[in-house]
């Protein structure tokens, strides 16, 4: 589960986000991109000392300029439940691809046509006997 | 190391799910238990407190999970749990820590100002925080 993916995972739920100059944002987080730009909606700004505040309905914070965002602990809690549904998913397909056509690993999930992946293999298995 | 062809590199990914300690650029440290990296040394914390330092005090407030954008890092490490056992420095409450790291940063803005007036006097004009804005 990669830092990106978590934070995708964290949409909709509560956030507070650090920007490097210290101002926090503290919302709810609607969206984000593979560049950690985000969109916030319900948003209270804090200034750097923490003295000075705005309320805010939205706001888009560019993610280059973000130090740190902490999320609540359930959406941790949600990736693991996930994880742990689609492995399970896996081993199932593992056991399969194991009884029918034996290792279907590498063949980027059945592309490129089964007589193909065959003909390759057994070219694969000539070349490491020699 | 489990992957041969990054020997030699300096990678993360030996370091998951270990508790680690994370100093940040604006000097704030984070201890939290790893769990996830990605190219850009983004991080994730689970678990996290952060731990203010005052002389030989310190004290730790809980802040749950983070998730660190990687340029931010200055430095990470593992931590030993025999040795975090007995530290020689003393824990205390977070409000009397907080306030000790008011008093300090009092002083040092007191210093700071010393300073200024007396290399002013001298017929220098020193630009006290700057630096500190721009941290990008």
């Amino acid at each position: 589960m990669l830092p990106l993916s978590l934070l995708r995972t964290a949409q909709n739920h509560p956030m507070l986000v650090e920007l490097k100059n210290g101002e926090t944002y503290n919302g709810h987080l609607v969206s984000c991109d593979n560049w950690m730009n985000i969109n916030l909606r319900e948003v209270i700004c804090t200034s750097r000392d923490g003295d000075k505040f705005w309320r805010m309905p939205e706001c888009y914070i560019r993610g280059s300029t973000i130090k740190y965002l902490r999320i609540p602990d359930e959406v941790i809690d949600m990736v693991k439940e996930e994880t742990a549904v689609k492995n399970r998913g896996r081993d199932t397909k593992g056991i399969k691809s194991q009884r029918g056509r034996p290792a279907t690993r590498g063949n980027f999930g059945g592309r490129g046509g089964k007589s193909g992946n065959i003909g390759g293999r057994n070219l694969n298995q000539k070349i490491k006997a020699k | 190391m489990n992957r041969p062809e990054l020997e030699g590199t300096a990678h993360l990914l030996d370091e998951l799910d270990k508790k680690l300690m994370v100093v940040l650029r604006d000097g704030r440290t984070l201890i939290g238990y790893l769990r996830s990296v990605d190219q850009f040394a983004n991080l994730v914390l689970h678990r996290t407190i952060e731990r203010i330092h005052v002389g030989k005090e310190y004290g730790d407030i809980p802040r749950g999970v983070f998730i660190v954008r990687g340029e931010n890092v200055v430095l990470l490490g593992e931590i030993d749990a025999q040795k975090e056992a007995n530290l020689p420095l003393t824990q205390v409450s977070v409000d009397d820590i907080l306030d000790a790291q008011r008093r300090e940063q009092e002083s040092k803005q007191d210093q700071q100002r010393l300073l200024t007036k007396a290399l002013k006097e001298r017929g220098l004009n020193l630009m006290p925080d700057l630096t500190h804005d721009d941290m990008f």
